[in-house]
Protein backbone atom coordinates (compact mmCIF):
# COMPACT_ATOMS: atom_id res chain seq x y z
CA UNK A 1 0.00 0.00 0.00
CA UNK A 2 3.05 2.20 -0.25
CA UNK A 3 1.88 3.51 -3.64
CA UNK A 4 -1.38 4.71 -2.08
CA UNK A 5 0.37 6.71 0.60
CA UNK A 6 2.85 8.22 -1.81
CA UNK A 7 0.31 8.54 -4.64
CA UNK A 8 -3.42 8.76 -4.21
CA UNK A 9 -3.54 9.84 -0.60
CA UNK A 10 -0.65 12.28 -0.67
CA UNK A 11 -1.56 15.84 0.22
CA UNK A 12 0.79 18.25 -1.47
CA UNK A 13 0.72 21.63 0.33
CA UNK A 14 1.89 23.39 -2.81
CA UNK A 15 -1.04 22.04 -4.79
CA UNK A 16 -3.36 23.04 -1.95
CA UNK A 17 -2.05 26.58 -2.12
CA UNK A 18 -2.29 26.60 -5.91
CA UNK A 19 -5.92 25.46 -5.62
CA UNK A 20 -6.75 28.32 -3.29
CA UNK A 21 -4.90 30.84 -5.46
CA UNK A 22 -6.49 29.60 -8.69
CA UNK A 23 -9.94 29.50 -7.21
CA UNK A 24 -9.70 32.93 -5.62
CA UNK A 25 -8.39 34.50 -8.81
CA UNK A 26 -11.21 32.91 -10.77
CA UNK A 27 -13.70 33.99 -8.11
CA UNK A 28 -12.53 37.60 -8.10
CA UNK A 29 -12.39 37.94 -11.88
CA UNK A 30 -15.77 36.31 -12.38
CA UNK A 31 -17.26 38.28 -9.49
CA UNK A 32 -16.36 41.55 -11.15
CA UNK A 33 -16.81 40.56 -14.76
CA UNK A 34 -19.57 38.00 -14.79
CA UNK A 35 -21.54 37.18 -11.65
CA UNK A 36 -22.48 40.66 -10.62
CA UNK A 37 -23.86 41.75 -14.02
CA UNK A 38 -25.50 38.37 -14.56
CA UNK A 39 -27.14 38.22 -11.15
CA UNK A 40 -28.16 41.87 -11.39
CA UNK A 41 -29.77 41.48 -14.77
CA UNK A 42 -31.42 38.20 -13.80
CA UNK A 43 -32.78 39.84 -10.66
CA UNK A 44 -33.96 42.81 -12.68
CA UNK A 45 -35.66 40.51 -15.14
CA UNK A 46 -37.27 38.48 -12.37
CA UNK A 47 -38.45 41.72 -10.77
CA UNK A 48 -39.83 42.88 -14.09
CA UNK A 49 -41.61 39.59 -14.73
CA UNK A 50 -43.09 39.70 -11.25
CA UNK A 51 -44.21 43.26 -11.82
CA UNK A 52 -45.72 42.35 -15.17
CA UNK A 53 -47.57 39.41 -13.66
CA UNK A 54 -48.88 41.61 -10.86
CA UNK A 55 -49.86 44.19 -13.41
CA UNK A 56 -51.64 41.61 -15.55
CA UNK A 57 -53.48 40.34 -12.50
CA UNK A 58 -54.52 43.84 -11.57
CA UNK A 59 -55.62 44.57 -15.10
CA UNK A 60 -57.58 41.34 -15.23
CA UNK A 61 -59.37 42.18 -11.99
CA UNK A 62 -60.13 45.65 -13.28
CA UNK A 63 -61.43 44.26 -16.54
CA UNK A 64 -63.61 41.82 -14.64
CA UNK A 65 -64.98 44.64 -12.54
CA UNK A 66 -65.65 46.71 -15.62
CA UNK A 67 -67.35 43.77 -17.28
CA UNK A 68 -69.57 43.27 -14.25
CA UNK A 69 -70.38 46.96 -14.27
CA UNK A 70 -71.20 46.81 -17.93
CA UNK A 71 -73.42 43.81 -17.41
CA UNK A 72 -75.24 45.59 -14.62
CA UNK A 73 -75.61 48.66 -16.80
CA UNK A 74 -76.89 46.60 -19.68
CA UNK A 75 -79.44 44.93 -17.41
CA UNK A 76 -80.50 48.30 -16.06
CA UNK A 77 -80.83 49.70 -19.54
CA UNK A 78 -82.91 46.72 -20.64
CA UNK A 79 -85.18 47.11 -17.66
CA UNK A 80 -85.47 50.80 -18.23
CA UNK A 81 -86.22 50.31 -21.89
CA UNK A 82 -88.89 47.77 -21.03
CA UNK A 83 -90.33 50.16 -18.48
CA UNK A 84 -90.28 53.01 -20.95
CA UNK A 85 -91.98 50.89 -23.56
CA UNK A 86 -94.66 49.65 -21.22
CA UNK A 87 -95.18 53.12 -19.82
CA UNK A 88 -95.44 54.52 -23.33
CA UNK A 89 -97.93 51.85 -24.25
CA UNK A 90 -100.02 52.63 -21.17
CA UNK A 91 -99.93 56.31 -21.85
CA UNK A 92 -100.80 55.81 -25.48
CA UNK A 93 -103.71 53.63 -24.41
CA UNK A 94 -104.86 56.29 -21.98
CA UNK A 95 -104.52 59.04 -24.55
CA UNK A 96 -106.35 56.97 -27.11
CA UNK A 97 -109.16 56.30 -24.67
CA UNK A 98 -109.32 59.93 -23.73
CA UNK A 99 -109.42 60.99 -27.33
CA UNK A 100 -112.12 58.51 -28.14
CA UNK A 101 -114.13 59.52 -25.07
CA UNK A 102 -113.71 63.16 -25.89
CA UNK A 103 -114.69 62.58 -29.48
CA UNK A 104 -117.70 60.62 -28.36
CA UNK A 105 -118.73 63.33 -25.92
CA UNK A 106 -118.22 66.03 -28.48
CA UNK A 107 -120.18 64.26 -31.12
CA UNK A 108 -122.96 63.72 -28.65
CA UNK A 109 -122.95 67.37 -27.61
CA UNK A 110 -122.84 68.47 -31.27
CA UNK A 111 -125.82 66.28 -32.03
CA UNK A 112 -127.62 67.68 -29.01
CA UNK A 113 -126.88 71.19 -30.00
CA UNK A 114 -127.96 70.56 -33.53
CA UNK A 115 -131.23 69.13 -32.27
CA UNK A 116 -131.73 72.15 -30.02
CA UNK A 117 -130.93 74.50 -32.80
CA UNK A 118 -133.34 72.72 -35.11
CA UNK A 119 -135.98 72.94 -32.39
CA UNK A 120 -135.28 76.59 -31.88
CA UNK A 121 -135.34 77.26 -35.61
CA UNK A 122 -138.64 75.43 -35.90
CA UNK A 123 -140.13 77.44 -33.01
CA UNK A 124 -138.79 80.59 -34.47
CA UNK A 125 -140.14 79.71 -37.91
CA UNK A 126 -143.55 78.96 -36.41
CA UNK A 127 -143.58 82.22 -34.51
CA UNK A 128 -142.53 84.05 -37.66
CA UNK A 129 -145.26 82.35 -39.59
CA UNK A 130 -147.77 83.30 -36.87
CA UNK A 131 -146.78 86.94 -36.97
CA UNK A 132 -146.74 86.84 -40.74
CA UNK A 133 -150.19 85.34 -40.67
CA UNK A 134 -151.42 88.00 -38.26
CA UNK A 135 -149.90 90.73 -40.44
CA UNK A 136 -151.34 89.16 -43.58
CA UNK A 137 -154.70 88.73 -42.01
CA UNK A 138 -154.64 92.27 -40.67
CA UNK A 139 -153.80 93.53 -44.13
CA UNK A 140 -156.47 91.39 -45.62
CA UNK A 141 -158.88 92.65 -42.96
CA UNK A 142 -157.97 96.27 -43.61
CA UNK A 143 -158.47 95.75 -47.30
CA UNK A 144 -161.81 94.21 -46.63
CA UNK A 145 -162.71 96.96 -44.16
CA UNK A 146 -161.76 99.58 -46.66
CA UNK A 147 -164.34 98.02 -48.99
CA UNK A 148 -167.03 98.56 -46.26
CA UNK A 149 -168.08 95.36 -45.24
CA UNK A 150 -170.66 94.79 -42.62
CA UNK A 151 -169.82 94.17 -39.08
CA UNK A 152 -171.13 90.61 -39.17
CA UNK A 153 -169.33 89.95 -42.32
CA UNK A 154 -166.15 91.19 -40.86
CA UNK A 155 -166.68 89.05 -37.84
CA UNK A 156 -167.36 86.10 -39.95
CA UNK A 157 -164.26 86.79 -42.00
CA UNK A 158 -162.04 87.09 -38.95
CA UNK A 159 -163.33 83.85 -37.56
CA UNK A 160 -162.96 82.20 -40.84
CA UNK A 161 -159.42 83.47 -41.13
CA UNK A 162 -158.66 82.38 -37.56
CA UNK A 163 -160.05 78.97 -38.22
CA UNK A 164 -158.01 78.68 -41.32
CA UNK A 165 -154.90 79.57 -39.41
CA UNK A 166 -155.87 77.11 -36.80
CA UNK A 167 -156.17 74.39 -39.31
CA UNK A 168 -152.87 75.38 -40.94
CA UNK A 169 -151.28 75.09 -37.64
CA UNK B 1 -11.43 44.17 -27.35
CA UNK B 2 -14.42 42.23 -26.10
CA UNK B 3 -14.12 39.87 -29.06
CA UNK B 4 -10.42 39.32 -28.51
CA UNK B 5 -10.61 38.18 -24.88
CA UNK B 6 -12.61 35.00 -25.54
CA UNK B 7 -10.45 34.26 -28.55
CA UNK B 8 -7.30 34.50 -26.45
CA UNK B 9 -8.83 32.35 -23.77
CA UNK B 10 -9.83 29.70 -26.31
CA UNK B 11 -6.37 29.67 -27.85
CA UNK B 12 -4.68 29.39 -24.45
CA UNK B 13 -7.04 26.63 -23.41
CA UNK B 14 -6.37 24.76 -26.62
CA UNK B 15 -2.63 25.04 -26.14
CA UNK B 16 -2.89 23.80 -22.57
CA UNK B 17 -5.00 20.92 -23.76
CA UNK B 18 -2.40 19.93 -26.31
CA UNK B 19 0.33 20.22 -23.71
CA UNK B 20 -1.37 17.52 -21.70
CA UNK B 21 -1.53 15.30 -24.73
CA UNK B 22 2.22 15.40 -25.17
CA UNK B 23 3.24 15.69 -21.54
CA UNK B 24 5.18 12.61 -20.45
CA UNK B 25 3.24 10.31 -18.19
CA UNK B 26 4.51 9.91 -14.68
CA UNK B 27 6.12 6.69 -13.62
CA UNK B 28 6.75 3.59 -15.68
CA UNK B 29 3.71 1.54 -16.46
CA UNK B 30 5.43 -1.54 -17.76
CA UNK B 31 6.41 -3.97 -15.10
CA UNK B 32 4.38 -2.17 -12.42
CA UNK B 33 1.13 -3.76 -11.30
CA UNK B 34 -2.37 -2.37 -11.50
CA UNK B 35 -1.55 -0.19 -8.51
CA UNK B 36 1.26 1.50 -10.40
CA UNK B 37 -0.95 2.01 -13.41
CA UNK B 38 -3.80 3.53 -11.45
CA UNK B 39 -1.65 5.78 -9.34
CA UNK B 40 0.35 6.81 -12.42
CA UNK B 41 -2.87 8.07 -13.98
CA UNK B 42 -4.49 9.52 -10.93
CA UNK B 43 -1.64 11.24 -9.12
CA UNK B 44 -0.10 14.58 -9.67
CA UNK B 45 3.27 15.11 -11.27
CA UNK B 46 5.38 18.13 -11.93
CA UNK B 47 5.69 19.29 -15.54
CA UNK B 48 9.17 18.22 -16.64
CA UNK B 49 11.33 18.70 -19.67
CA UNK B 50 10.37 16.56 -22.59
CA UNK B 51 12.71 15.56 -25.35
CA UNK B 52 12.09 17.42 -28.61
CA UNK B 53 12.42 14.91 -31.42
CA UNK B 54 13.83 16.48 -34.60
CA UNK B 55 11.26 14.52 -36.63
CA UNK B 56 8.26 16.04 -34.82
CA UNK B 57 6.10 18.37 -36.86
CA UNK B 58 6.22 22.11 -36.22
CA UNK B 59 3.08 22.19 -34.05
CA UNK B 60 4.33 19.41 -31.83
CA UNK B 61 7.72 21.09 -31.55
CA UNK B 62 6.11 24.32 -30.42
CA UNK B 63 3.85 22.53 -27.96
CA UNK B 64 6.81 20.70 -26.51
CA UNK B 65 8.51 24.09 -26.38
CA UNK B 66 5.66 25.47 -24.23
CA UNK B 67 5.88 22.40 -22.04
CA UNK B 68 9.61 22.90 -21.68
CA UNK B 69 9.12 26.58 -20.93
CA UNK B 70 6.84 25.70 -18.02
CA UNK B 71 9.39 23.11 -16.93
CA UNK B 72 12.06 25.79 -17.12
CA UNK B 73 9.98 28.10 -14.91
CA UNK B 74 9.56 25.18 -12.52
CA UNK B 75 13.27 24.65 -12.35
CA UNK B 76 14.27 28.27 -11.96
CA UNK B 77 11.65 30.57 -10.42
CA UNK B 78 9.59 28.02 -8.53
CA UNK B 79 12.28 25.56 -7.56
CA UNK B 80 12.57 26.86 -4.00
CA UNK B 81 9.89 25.79 -1.58
CA UNK B 82 7.71 28.72 -0.52
CA UNK B 83 8.12 29.19 3.27
CA UNK B 84 9.83 25.82 3.29
CA UNK B 85 6.50 23.99 2.99
CA UNK B 86 4.80 24.85 -0.24
CA UNK B 87 6.23 23.24 -3.31
CA UNK B 88 4.90 25.68 -5.86
CA UNK B 89 6.16 23.94 -8.98
CA UNK B 90 3.49 23.83 -11.67
CA UNK B 91 2.05 20.36 -12.00
CA UNK B 92 -0.41 18.75 -14.34
CA UNK B 93 -3.11 19.21 -11.72
CA UNK B 94 -2.37 22.92 -11.46
CA UNK B 95 -2.68 23.18 -15.21
CA UNK B 96 -6.01 21.36 -15.07
CA UNK B 97 -7.29 23.84 -12.53
CA UNK B 98 -6.12 26.71 -14.68
CA UNK B 99 -7.92 25.16 -17.58
CA UNK B 100 -11.10 24.85 -15.52
CA UNK B 101 -10.71 28.47 -14.39
CA UNK B 102 -10.14 29.62 -17.96
CA UNK B 103 -13.22 27.68 -19.04
CA UNK B 104 -15.15 29.58 -16.41
CA UNK B 105 -13.82 32.92 -17.62
CA UNK B 106 -14.27 31.99 -21.28
CA UNK B 107 -17.88 30.98 -20.76
CA UNK B 108 -19.20 33.42 -18.22
CA UNK B 109 -17.64 36.73 -19.20
CA UNK B 110 -19.08 36.72 -22.74
CA UNK B 111 -22.28 35.35 -21.22
CA UNK B 112 -22.49 38.34 -18.88
CA UNK B 113 -22.14 40.66 -21.86
CA UNK B 114 -24.87 38.85 -23.75
CA UNK B 115 -27.23 38.70 -20.78
CA UNK B 116 -26.70 42.36 -20.09
CA UNK B 117 -27.41 43.20 -23.71
CA UNK B 118 -30.67 41.22 -23.91
CA UNK B 119 -33.00 42.96 -21.50
CA UNK B 120 -35.94 40.69 -22.22
CA UNK B 121 -33.92 37.48 -22.21
CA UNK B 122 -31.74 36.13 -24.96
CA UNK B 123 -33.05 33.76 -27.59
CA UNK B 124 -29.77 31.91 -27.82
CA UNK B 125 -29.90 28.36 -26.44
CA UNK B 126 -26.33 28.64 -25.21
CA UNK B 127 -27.16 31.68 -23.11
CA UNK B 128 -30.39 30.21 -21.82
CA UNK B 129 -28.71 26.95 -20.87
CA UNK B 130 -26.11 28.68 -18.70
CA UNK B 131 -28.67 31.14 -17.42
CA UNK B 132 -30.92 28.36 -16.21
CA UNK B 133 -27.92 26.70 -14.52
CA UNK B 134 -27.04 29.95 -12.79
CA UNK B 135 -30.65 30.39 -11.74
CA UNK B 136 -30.68 26.83 -10.45
CA UNK B 137 -27.57 27.37 -8.33
CA UNK B 138 -29.04 30.63 -7.08
CA UNK B 139 -32.42 29.15 -6.16
CA UNK B 140 -31.50 25.64 -5.04
CA UNK B 141 -28.17 26.18 -3.34
CA UNK B 142 -27.91 29.76 -2.12
CA UNK B 143 -31.47 30.92 -1.44
CA UNK B 144 -32.46 28.12 0.98
CA UNK B 145 -29.37 28.75 3.12
CA UNK B 146 -29.03 32.52 3.03
CA UNK B 147 -31.93 34.84 3.51
CA UNK B 148 -32.64 38.18 1.94
CA UNK B 149 -29.71 40.43 1.23
CA UNK B 150 -27.12 37.81 2.15
CA UNK B 151 -28.23 35.57 -0.69
CA UNK B 152 -27.18 38.14 -3.23
CA UNK B 153 -23.83 38.63 -1.58
CA UNK B 154 -23.14 34.93 -1.30
CA UNK B 155 -24.25 33.95 -4.79
CA UNK B 156 -20.98 34.77 -6.63
CA UNK B 157 -18.90 32.59 -4.31
CA UNK B 158 -21.13 29.56 -4.67
CA UNK B 159 -21.56 30.03 -8.40
CA UNK B 160 -17.76 30.07 -8.76
CA UNK B 161 -17.38 27.07 -6.48
CA UNK B 162 -20.03 25.05 -8.27
CA UNK B 163 -18.76 25.75 -11.76
CA UNK B 164 -15.11 25.34 -10.80
CA UNK B 165 -15.74 21.88 -9.38
CA UNK B 166 -18.06 21.02 -12.24
CA UNK B 167 -15.51 21.99 -14.88
CA UNK B 168 -12.73 20.15 -13.04
CA UNK B 169 -14.90 17.04 -12.84
CA UNK B 170 -15.84 17.16 -16.49
CA UNK B 171 -12.35 17.98 -17.72
CA UNK B 172 -11.16 14.92 -15.84
CA UNK B 173 -13.43 12.83 -18.00
CA UNK B 174 -11.72 13.97 -21.20
CA UNK B 175 -9.19 11.30 -22.18
CA UNK B 176 -5.64 12.50 -21.67
CA UNK B 177 -6.63 15.03 -19.04
CA UNK B 178 -6.67 14.66 -15.29
CA UNK B 179 -9.32 15.10 -12.64
CA UNK B 180 -8.10 17.94 -10.49
CA UNK B 181 -10.85 17.27 -7.94
CA UNK B 182 -9.61 13.70 -7.57
CA UNK B 183 -6.79 14.92 -5.39
CA UNK B 184 -6.87 15.47 -1.65
CA UNK B 185 -4.88 18.69 -1.88
CA UNK B 186 -7.34 20.27 -4.34
CA UNK B 187 -10.50 19.23 -2.50
CA UNK B 188 -8.74 20.12 0.73
CA UNK B 189 -7.98 23.58 -0.61
CA UNK B 190 -11.62 24.17 -1.48
CA UNK B 191 -12.72 22.80 1.88
CA UNK B 192 -10.27 25.12 3.65
CA UNK B 193 -12.01 28.00 1.91
CA UNK B 194 -15.32 26.69 3.24
CA UNK B 195 -13.83 26.48 6.75
CA UNK B 196 -12.54 30.02 6.44
CA UNK B 197 -16.04 30.99 5.26
CA UNK B 198 -17.70 29.34 8.26
CA UNK B 199 -15.36 30.95 10.77
CA UNK B 200 -15.20 34.30 8.98
CA UNK B 201 -18.96 34.66 8.61
CA UNK B 202 -19.48 33.55 12.21
CA UNK B 203 -16.97 36.01 13.61
CA UNK B 204 -18.13 38.92 11.44
CA UNK B 205 -21.87 38.41 11.86
CA UNK B 206 -21.96 37.27 15.49
CA UNK B 207 -18.85 38.85 16.92
CA UNK B 208 -15.56 37.29 18.03
CA UNK B 209 -17.34 35.49 20.85
CA UNK B 210 -18.94 33.32 18.18
CA UNK B 211 -16.10 30.85 18.74
CA UNK B 212 -17.66 29.99 22.07
CA UNK B 213 -21.28 31.19 21.89
CA UNK B 214 -21.95 30.02 18.38
CA UNK B 215 -20.68 26.56 19.03
CA UNK B 216 -21.78 25.74 22.57
CA UNK B 217 -25.55 25.58 23.27
CA UNK B 218 -27.12 28.15 25.60
CA UNK B 219 -27.65 27.37 29.24
CA UNK B 220 -24.62 25.15 29.61
CA UNK B 221 -22.40 25.94 32.62
CA UNK B 222 -19.25 27.67 31.48
CA UNK B 223 -16.83 25.13 32.94
CA UNK B 224 -18.69 22.23 31.35
CA UNK B 225 -18.91 24.19 28.12
CA UNK B 226 -15.25 25.00 27.89
CA UNK B 227 -14.09 21.60 29.11
CA UNK B 228 -16.39 19.26 27.22
CA UNK B 229 -18.77 20.77 24.70
CA UNK B 230 -16.51 23.34 23.12
CA UNK B 231 -13.81 20.81 22.12
CA UNK B 232 -16.49 18.52 20.71
CA UNK B 233 -18.07 21.33 18.75
CA UNK B 234 -14.63 22.42 17.57
CA UNK B 235 -13.95 18.91 16.31
CA UNK B 236 -17.36 19.02 14.60
CA UNK B 237 -16.36 22.26 12.95
CA UNK B 238 -13.17 20.71 11.61
CA UNK B 239 -14.89 17.51 10.56
CA UNK B 240 -17.31 19.34 8.27
CA UNK B 241 -14.68 20.50 5.73
CA UNK B 242 -12.78 17.26 6.26
CA UNK B 243 -15.85 15.29 5.19
CA UNK B 244 -16.23 17.60 2.19
CA UNK B 245 -12.62 16.92 1.23
CA UNK B 246 -12.89 13.15 1.48
CA UNK B 247 -16.29 12.94 -0.20
CA UNK B 248 -15.36 14.81 -3.34
CA UNK B 249 -11.93 13.18 -3.58
CA UNK B 250 -13.22 9.66 -3.04
CA UNK B 251 -16.12 10.02 -5.45
CA UNK B 252 -14.04 11.46 -8.24
CA UNK B 253 -11.18 9.01 -7.71
CA UNK B 254 -13.27 5.88 -7.31
CA UNK B 255 -14.94 6.21 -10.71
CA UNK B 256 -11.64 6.70 -12.45
CA UNK B 257 -10.06 3.82 -10.59
CA UNK B 258 -12.91 1.54 -11.67
CA UNK B 259 -12.64 2.72 -15.30
CA UNK B 260 -8.87 2.16 -15.31
CA UNK B 261 -9.12 -1.26 -13.70
CA UNK B 262 -11.71 -2.39 -16.21
CA UNK B 263 -9.37 -1.29 -18.97
CA UNK B 264 -6.45 -3.01 -17.22
CA UNK B 265 -8.36 -6.28 -17.24
CA UNK B 266 -7.81 -6.44 -21.01
CA UNK B 267 -4.05 -6.34 -20.51
CA UNK B 268 -4.26 -8.83 -17.65
CA UNK B 269 -6.21 -11.48 -19.51
CA UNK B 270 -5.06 -10.81 -23.08
CA UNK B 271 -8.48 -11.91 -24.34
CA UNK B 272 -10.93 -10.37 -26.79
CA UNK B 273 -13.92 -11.55 -24.79
CA UNK B 274 -12.68 -9.94 -21.63
CA UNK B 275 -11.89 -6.90 -23.78
CA UNK B 276 -15.44 -6.55 -25.02
CA UNK B 277 -16.88 -7.02 -21.55
CA UNK B 278 -14.47 -4.72 -19.78
CA UNK B 279 -14.73 -1.93 -22.37
CA UNK B 280 -18.52 -2.04 -22.15
CA UNK B 281 -18.34 -1.97 -18.38
CA UNK B 282 -15.86 0.88 -18.30
CA UNK B 283 -18.02 2.81 -20.77
CA UNK B 284 -20.99 2.33 -18.48
CA UNK B 285 -19.01 3.60 -15.52
CA UNK B 286 -17.83 6.49 -17.70
CA UNK B 287 -21.41 7.36 -18.59
CA UNK B 288 -22.36 7.17 -14.92
CA UNK B 289 -19.53 9.55 -14.04
CA UNK B 290 -20.49 11.86 -16.87
CA UNK B 291 -24.22 11.96 -16.28
CA UNK B 292 -24.41 11.70 -12.55
CA UNK B 293 -21.31 11.73 -10.39
CA UNK B 294 -19.49 14.72 -11.86
CA UNK B 295 -22.68 16.71 -11.55
CA UNK B 296 -23.85 15.41 -8.24
CA UNK B 297 -20.53 15.84 -6.44
CA UNK B 298 -20.22 19.45 -7.56
CA UNK B 299 -23.75 20.03 -6.30
CA UNK B 300 -23.17 18.25 -2.99
CA UNK B 301 -19.91 20.06 -2.26
CA UNK B 302 -21.49 23.42 -3.03
CA UNK B 303 -24.77 22.85 -1.22
CA UNK B 304 -23.03 21.55 1.90
CA UNK B 305 -20.64 24.50 1.88
CA UNK B 306 -23.64 26.81 1.57
CA UNK B 307 -25.38 25.06 4.47
CA UNK B 308 -22.33 25.27 6.71
CA UNK B 309 -21.56 28.89 5.92
CA UNK B 310 -25.23 29.89 5.98
CA UNK B 311 -25.76 28.28 9.38
CA UNK B 312 -23.04 30.40 10.97
CA UNK B 313 -24.91 33.56 9.94
CA UNK B 314 -27.21 33.24 12.97
CA UNK B 315 -26.99 31.73 16.38
CA UNK B 316 -28.93 28.49 16.50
Amino acid sequence: MEFLKEGLLRVDPGLLLWTIITFIVMLLVLWKAAWRPIVDSLDARAEKVRFEIDNAERTRLEAEKLLAQHKAMMDNAKNEAAQVISKGRDEAEKIKNEIVDKANAESRSIAERAKKEIELAKDKALADIKTEVVVLSTEIASKIISKNIKAEDQKALVEEALNKIGTVQ
Amino acid sequence: MKRIIPLVIIVVAYVLFLVFMVAPSHGHHEGGGVGELVTGHLTDHVIEHTHVNPHDNILLKQLKGINNAIAHVNETVLSEKLLGIFDMRITKWVMMMWLAGLMGLGIFIPLAVQIKKAKMGSESRWVNWWESLIQWVHEEIVEPNFEGKYAKKATPYFLSLFFFILFCNYLGLVPGMATATGNLAVTGGLAVLTLIGIIGVGVIKQGPLWFYKGTVPHGVPFVLGIMLLWPIELIGLIIKPFALTIRLFANMTAGHVVILIFIYLVMMFNSYFVGIGSVVMSLMIYALEMLLVAWLQAYIFTVLSAMFIGSSLHAH
